[in-house]
């Protein structure tokens, strides 16, 4: 069974984030990786309350979208998202699943996230918040090395601080999941 | 972040409680969730929690009410109060009433990592000293490897045979064998006789701590790193590395650990430059490694690197005639100690010893002694100085796992379920006797 990840932008995302990112994630998951829009719109997420996007069903809904079970599926949204204990989430992912998600809303350096061009430290952080949350789909948890993809960032400060790298552990730990998703797939 | 750290969430909101838990997950804690606060106190009932988060308002308990109850159970247990905006004067009431801290909903995701690393890293320093504490207490210990039994006589001439090499040795066998005697035993017949023998208990420091323990650091690595410090791997340098309980290092220090064991080198926390270091490892460890690897709790390829040589330490009801010997011999030593006049062990004594089983092994037969020797009135220790009931006398039926349940179980009665008092007398430590009671589904009835 084929193995790719798919890139699916939800609306207006500038291919300044969408191609970088794709090529990020094919060659630090070592995958096919494409761009496909799955979802026209998170409308059915929509919290009035918070006025924000709740991002977990919005996991199920991709993953429920899933084109082939080889498959891993990173949405990108510009809108705000949020999981009812937190005021706000950069993404989400189902972790050893296969739908994960991130948010332009406060990763973009631009108010409201440009639908035409975003800016390099924009696609920075967008690079690294989709290595991110790829990772949790492998298994891969949080890690406290704070230059680590995986490290858990609570303010931007913290995302713009960690490196685009995977640290040695959570390397090793990424083959060892790569490998066990090839072998499940046969 | 330490799979080890159990925490629960108590919520009677679905989608709260599930959201926090897979949160929490994601940072690498153990986490359950439950909806009710009976639900809760069933849980922490059967089994320890490091941290609870835990509802002011629930449905069918009052927080409060819970909060004061889990205290009640377990001192230890942290608990956080889940609050809303308007609950804010309860939750002052809370902490006042034991609750370490409260958090108001939806909580800033910094806000919540921040308090979480807060707790447990104060629990993580509170485990260290108890760590230290019981290392002291340990050098006393078990001064020489006895036996005459055939399998131990064997296991000489085994160790004999093994230590001239310099080949990794992984000893298996139960809680209290003496697998750390045999490891200064192969350690003290090998050409590193000179150079030091260096213990590390993997199972009682956290991953973090164990990680500066092993590798040292530099100057400024960390906050608390005010100086240099060598690490128990550069310590070991020209003599015998000691892993005790090799089976609970964490997944992160099992990568490290290999790459050691590959490169004979590495680099202490905040620094660079690559130390190289020549010493032998013995590994121990009381649980099936094999089956540990099989369910994915340990890396094969470390596995393999460190079961070279297998050695198996056998339980002391497998040579029972050694049980006069190594009772004589710390008759002798606790008689010194305590300068107490008991000459012998009564033959009925001797007797009742040799009916039980010793589920912790000869270190529950050091303890029996040492227990007889402070509390025995008489010029030789009787069957009653014993800690031996007749309840625990019946215990040589069933499999071993029914025996060291029953065995659990009877010193917790006998403690009064304090933990740290059974742990002590089984001669295993408090995470050690927790995670049995967790196995073994032991709770103190209401």
């Amino acid at each position: 069974m084929e193995r790719e990840i798919i890139i699916s932008p939800i609306g207006g995302i500038p291919s300044s984030v969408t191609v970088p990112v794709r090529k990020a994630v094919a060659q630090n998951f070592g995958l096919p990786a494409r761009i496909v829009p799955l979802l026209q719109h998170i409308d059915f997420a929509y919290s009035p309350h918070r006025q924000q996007h709740h991002s977990t069903p919005i996991l199920d809904k991709l993953a429920a979208l899933l084109p082939h079970p080889g498959c891993r599926i990173l949405a990108i949204t510009e809108r705000d998202l949020y999981i009812p204990i937190l005021t706000h989430v950069y993404g989400e992912a189902q972790l050893k699943g296969t739908a994960a998600i991130i948010s332009l809303y406060r990763l973009s350096d631009s108010n409201p996230p440009s639908l035409v061009q975003e800016s390099g430290l924009t696609t920075q952080r967008s690079l690294k918040e989709a290595l991110h949350e790829l990772g949790h789909t492998l298994g891969l948890k949080h890690c406290p090395d704070s230059s680590c993809l995986m490290h858990y960032c609570r303010k931007m400060s913290d995302v713009d601080h960690k490196t685009d790298r995977f640290c040695r552990y959570c390397r090793v730990w990424l083959q060892d999941a790569l490998e066990e998703d090839r072998l499940s797939l046969g | 972040m330490n799979p080890d750290t159990r925490i629960l969430v108590i919520d009677d909101e679905p989608i709260l409680r599930e959201s926090l838990q897979a949160w929490l997950e994601r940072d690498n804690y153990t986490v359950e969730a439950v909806g009710s606060g009976k639900e809760g106190l069933e849980r922490i009932s059967q089994i320890p929690f490091d941290l609870v988060f835990l509802d002011l308002k629930l449905e069918d308990i009052n927080g409060i009410q819970v909060l004061s109850r889990i205290k009640e159970e377990d001192p230890d247990t942290a608990v956080v109060m889940i609050t809303a905006y308007g609950s804010v004067p309860s939750a002052v009431e809370a902490m006042k009433e034991g609750a370490e801290d409260y958090l108001l909903k939806p909580f800033e995701p910094e806000e919540l990592s921040v308090l979480i690393e807060k707790i447990i890293s104060h629990k993580a320093r509170e485990r260290e000293n108890i760590y230290l504490r019981q290392e002291k207490q340990e050098r006393s210990r078990f001064e020489s490897l006895l036996g005459q039994s055939e399998v131990m006589q064997e296991i000489f001439n085994f160790i004999e045979d093994i230590a001239p090499t310099d080949s990794t040795v992984l000893i298996a066998g139960e809680t209290g064998t003496g697998k750390e005697l045999a490891a200064k035993a192969i350690h003290a017949t090998s050409h590193r006789c000179e150079g030091p023998f260096v213990a590390v208990n993997c199972g009682s420091l956290p991953e973090q701590l164990m990680e500066s323990e092993l590798f040292g650091y530099e100057q400024g690595a960390f906050t608390d790193a005010k100086q240099s410090k060598k690490g128990r791997l550069e310590l070991a340098n020209s003599g015998t590395l000691f892993l005790d309980e090799v089976g609970e290092i964490g997944p992160r220090m099992q990568i490290d650990l290999l790459r050691v064991l590959e490169e004979h080198s590495f680099t202490r926390l905040g620094g660079t430059r690559p130390i190289k270091t020549d010493f032998r490892v013995i590994a121990a460890s009381n649980r099936d490694l094999a089956r540990t690897v099989r369910e994915g709790g340990f890396r094969e390829d470390l596995y393999y690197r460190l079961n070279v040589i297998p050695l198996e330490m056998p339980p002391l009801r497998k040579r029972k005639e050694d049980i006069p010997l190594l009772a004589e011999h710390f008759l002798s030593r606790f008689r010194q100690e305590t300068n107490k006049e008991i000459e012998h062990i009564s033959r009925q004594a001797l007797d009742l010893m040799m009916l039980y089983d010793w589920p912790g092994n000869v270190r529950e037969l050091e303890n029996a002694i040492e227990r007889a020797v402070v509390v025995g009135k008489s010029k030789n220790i009787q069957p009653e100085d014993l800690p031996i009931s007749r309840e625990a006398e019946m215990l040589g039926q069933g499999s071993l796992q029914e025996m060291e349940k029953a065995h659990i179980l009877h010193v917790l009665k006998q403690n009064d379920w304090n933990i740290s008092r059974s742990a002590k007398v089984l001669g295993i430590d408090r995470s050690t006797l927790y995670k049995k009671l967790q196995r073994y589904n032991l709770r103190q009835k209401a």
